[in-house]
């Protein structure tokens, strides 16, 4: 009855609670993928610390006074400034003029134009790099010989292989990361704001000058300290267009290090400079982001009127277009060409057509099926075990499961802040020793990609937790599921569409990965990466052609699929 | 079925007590609804029970074992306990029989005998014919009754329900309310019921805790929620009370508005401030000087409104006082009019706070 304060308390069906009463039998499984992060994270860094400032003495500043006065380092650290500056500044130009033509204007064909720059997006930058290198060689470069017939000149129009080639070519790749930003910017911004603007007297290109272009501000800074912390990470393409020139970057220093003699303690104190600028840099970015109400202005906006081009609509197309196929267009179809006929440089007619690059790089060369295996088998592996880490981190930190889970955040992120080559002096000091050596094997190039596709894995794993609502979690524990079974059973199927997203992101993020492979790879666990940079000194053009249109091809099927999926899945639940 | 002892339960989210030394004996099969306004703790106290949260203070004991404390805590999966969710929370990835057949699986039944328990479950609740729908393909009523099976079928000792029908339309409201009772009085279930709808609390549950600020205002049958209040919240948030404020001058009378008020409830204190509730409805208007002058009152109309079923007044007293009177239609009386008031003594409850 009500009220009563000592009750008949009957123990009838309630035996089972005393033995559970402190434990949660899910407990180890949340604390285990917490702790494994965050070893995962601070084991490469501590160890780049340490060797950067201890020797056999003990603790010292000496490799930092080694690597500031000598002159190729300090030399290699300014070719990286002047490039990584003007490549931000380009992206930038291009990426927001695009993003605005697709966004705010009557531009016709948005839909491949979008499909397009994420081509660019998802073409490896020194896939880019080494196509341009057969566009643009100073000898036969294809552009350079249609030059010479047109004008009888002999001079070479382009050479890609300076820093001006370099800069064109690494903008191309970073741009489409500035399009992404600038353009959710641009859906931002209500018509409202530029109305106001507009009945007070201004035209449309001046309320694009003096109101979306402020407005955007924010978000042009941001997208450029990404394309700036983008091109300071890159190996591959400084190390295909700036190496032949005698041109070095801090990356292209770092691996040049790592070759014999190696220097490892000078390549990690080479590294920390690399690593703090890139923490520093995403810091401001982060500031300048964060500043809320004027970077995500006016939430999701009002109307969006588009900016009617009229008789321009044409010229401003062209205009698109010849970026993308500088970008894509050319490139792809100069590796096709490559891959499908007996000399390169001459015109593809039947004479010259062959699928002998195809059966030599799939059957006769020696590196290359293993490498497609490793490659295979480190992609699978890779990102199957990299989303479940990232789904156990990202539901420890959605549910904040315990104290401090939310600072896990911190260490999922990390590895944005760590260049890739920088990941891998780490790793590679941290695993050529005891107690755990893994150098040799392809386990280290998994840990390394592990560390360095967690961020994008987390938070994609994030964003589709943050969507479904914990209520249809909490209703399957009250009737009896644990944690873990409820994940397993409710979240984990409902959040199905957004882990198929990050397995691909990861997977796709590890085949196209060179700057940790190429200093951790070992002649067994080569990987399609480092077998087209290898190639690239043996001039094997054909076969390079070959992987890279395969690495291009698979990818691109993996989107496919993952949108595919994705649609088919909306469809399904209806919601 | 289990009896639920909550006793001195304390809750603090970045130091704000959201529920504060919270005390609650509830009987064995009993059915009692937690009834207060947004934010004061009836919804973190459901969750406290269901051991989604941890208490920072106190204690909660099922059939006399501590299953809630700043030390011990046992997840909600091993509680006993089933849930009805605000938001439904019917599972979109599964079907109608999917869903009811869920809690089921982690007890050891043979598949027939699960297959016998969603079926007549799914009776009880008027699904059978949709046990092959997805959410997507349910009405809320529906869906509402999906999780009604759902939580049921595991024969639970305690059920916790958060405002299940908060999301539903006007009509399916009013006769899920009387399907819930159904339901209960069938199977008895220790019951708490959330809710900031009164009708609902009281069409529902034998008891109504109301709520405020994250402790017990007052405890009662309906009955005695509505027509006994003993604090001022009470008599404003339950059902629409007029709150008189005055001076006592024995134990059942109180000055107000230069008139003496015979009033019942508690006994005042001569001297000292006192309030009275009086519902809307209670008051009587007359435009010309009622025989009896006991309680009544001078005062002015400022404000009428014609509602179709009803008038609904507002009248001011000489000193300043604003009422608001409940007629039938029949009585028109305009704005600017003067009106006697009466206030039946037994209608005039005095409060305790």
């Amino acid at each position: 009855m009500p009220a009563s304060q000592t009750g008949t308390f009957r123990r009838v069906g309630y035996t089972g609670w005393s033995a559970f009463r402190f434990k949660d039998p899910t407990f180890p499984v949340w604390i285990g993928a917490a702790i494994l992060l965050v070893f995962l994270m601070l084991l490469p860094l501590g160890a780049i610390f340490r060797a950067s400032l201890w020797d056999d003495t003990g603790l010292t500043l000496n490799r930092y006074f080694e690597v500031f006065t000598n002159e190729q380092f300090l030399k290699a650290i300014w070719n990286t400034l002047i490039i990584s500056t003007w490549v931000g500044v380009l992206a930038v130009m291009t990426g927001a003029l695009l993003a605005f033509l697709v966004t705010r204007t009557d531009l016709p064909w948005k839909k491949p134009i979008r499909a397009l720059v994420m081509a660019s997006f998802v073409t490896p930058p020194f896939l880019g790099a080494f196509a341009w290198t057969l566009l643009a060689g100073p000898n036969a470069g294809a552009l350079n010989k249609l030059y010479r017939a047109v004008t009888g000149s002999e001079e070479a129009l382009f050479n890609i292989f300076t820093m001006p080639g370099l800069i064109f070519v690494m903008a191309l790749y970073s741009f489409p990361f500035v399009f992404s930003m600038i353009a959710n910017v641009c859906e931002l911004i209500s018509s409202d704001l530029e109305d106001a603007a507009e009945i007070l007297g201004a035209n449309k290109w001046r309320t694009a000058w003096t109101v979306t272009l402020p407005l955007a501000m924010p978000a042009l800074i941001g997208g450029f300290i990404l394309a700036f912390l983008q091109s300071l990470s890159l190996f591959g393409a400084p190390a295909i267009l700036g190496l032949p020139a005698g041109l070095h970057t801090i990356t292209t220093q770092i691996w040049a290090l790592f070759q014999y003699p190696p220097r490892l303690d000078l390549a990690a104190a080479f590294s920390v400079p690399l690593l703090l600028a890139t923490m520093a840099l995403i810091a401001v970015q982060k500031k300048i982001l964060g500043r809320k109400g004027y970077s995500t202005v006016g939430g999701k906006g009002g109307q969006k009127r588009l900016i009617h081009l009229g008789l321009g609509r044409v010229p401003v197309l062209l205009f698109v277009f010849g970026i993308l196929s500088l970008s894509v267009f050319l490139p792809y179809w100069i590796l096709l060409k490559a891959a499908l006929s007996k000399a390169w440089a001459m015109p593809l007619t039947w004479d010259n057509f062959t699928l002998h690059n195809f059966s030599f790089a799939f059957f006769e060369y020696g590196d290359t099926q293993r490498a497609i295996y490793n490659t295979f088998k480190l992609g699978i592996v890779t990102a199957t075990l990299g989303t479940l880490l990232a789904t156990l981190i990202a539901y420890v930190t959605h549910r904040n499961l315990f104290r401090g889970a939310r600072y896990l955040t911190f260490f999922a992120l990390a590895p944005l802040v760590i260049p890739g080559i920088v990941l891998a002096v780490g790793l590679f000091i941290v695993y050529t020793r005891p107690p755990l050596v893994l150098y040799g094997t392809i386990w280290i190039l998994f840990v390394a990609f592990l560390t360095k596709e967690m961020p994008i894995g987390f938070s994609q794993a994030e964003s589709t937790f943050k969507s479904i609502h914990p209520e249809l979690e909490d209703a399957s524990r009250i009737i009896g599921a644990n944690r873990l079974i409820s994940l397993k059973d409710i979240t984990a199927p409902l959040a199905r569409s957004g882990l198929i997203a990050a397995w691909s992101f990861i997977f796709i993020g590890v085949i196209r990965e060179l700057s940790a492979a190429i200093l951790l790879f070992a002649p067994s666990s080569k990987v399609v990466s480092v077998v087209i940079f290898d190639l690239k000194e043996e001039g094997q053009v054909g076969v390079i052609a070959v992987l890279g249109t395969l690495m291009l091809a698979v990818s691109f099927l993996v989107i496919l699929g993952v949108q595919w999926f994705a649609g088919r899945d909306v469809v399904a639940t209806r919601e | 079925m289990a009896n639920v002892s909550i006793r001195g339960l304390t809750k603090k989210f970045a130091e704000v007590a959201a529920v504060d030394d919270f005390h609650l004996e509830i009987g064995d099969g009993e059915f009692v609804s937690l009834l207060g306004p947004s934010g004061c703790g009836k919804t973190t106290t459901l969750r406290l029970l269901a051991g989604f949260l941890q208490p920072d203070g106190g204690e909660i004991r099922a059939a006399g074992e501590v299953i809630s404390s700043p030390a011990h805590l046992v997840p909600p999966e091993r509680r006993q306990m089933s849930m009805i969710f605000q938001s439904y929370a019917v599972w979109p990835h599964m079907t109608v029989a999917q869903n009811v057949a869920y809690g089921l699986k982690f007890k050891k039944l043979t598949k027939q005998e699960i297959e016998k328990k969603v079926t007549k479950l799914l009776g009880v609740v008027h699904l059978a014919e949709l046990k092959d729908r997805y959410s997507a393909e349910l009405s809320g009523g529906q869906q509402q009754r999906v999780a009604l099976a759902r939580a049921l079928v595991v024969e639970p000792q305690i059920l916790l329900m958060d405002e299940p029908l908060s999301n539903l339309d006007a009509n399916l409201r009013e006769e899920m309310r009387f399907e819930i009772r159904r339901l209960h009085d069938e199977y008895r279930y220790t019951t708490v019921y959330v809710t900031h709808d009164q009708s609902e609390a009281m069409t529902t549950a034998d008891l109504i805790a109301v709520m405020n600020g994250g402790r017990i205002d007052q405890l009662g049958t309906p009955e005695d929620i509505y027509a006994r209040p003993q604090s001022e919240f009470v008599a404003r948030f339950i059902g629409a009370s007029n709150v008189l404020k005055g001076t006592a001058r024995d134990e059942n009378h109180m000055s107000f508005a230069g008139a003496t008020l015979r009033v019942t409830g508690a006994k005042l204190t001569a001297g000292q401030s006192a309030a009275v509730a009086i519902r809307q409805h209670d008051i009587e208007i007359a435009t010309q000087a009622p025989a009896s002058r006991e309680n009544t009152i001078k005062a002015t109309v400022t404000r009428q409104v014609y509602l179709g079923a009803s008038r609904d007044y507002v009248v001011e007293t000489a000193d300043g006082n604003s009422l608001r009177v409940v007629t039938p239609t029949e009585t028109a009386v305009d704005k600017g009019r003067e009106v006697w008031l009466t206030l039946p003594s037994d209608r005039c409850r005095a409060l305790d706070r």
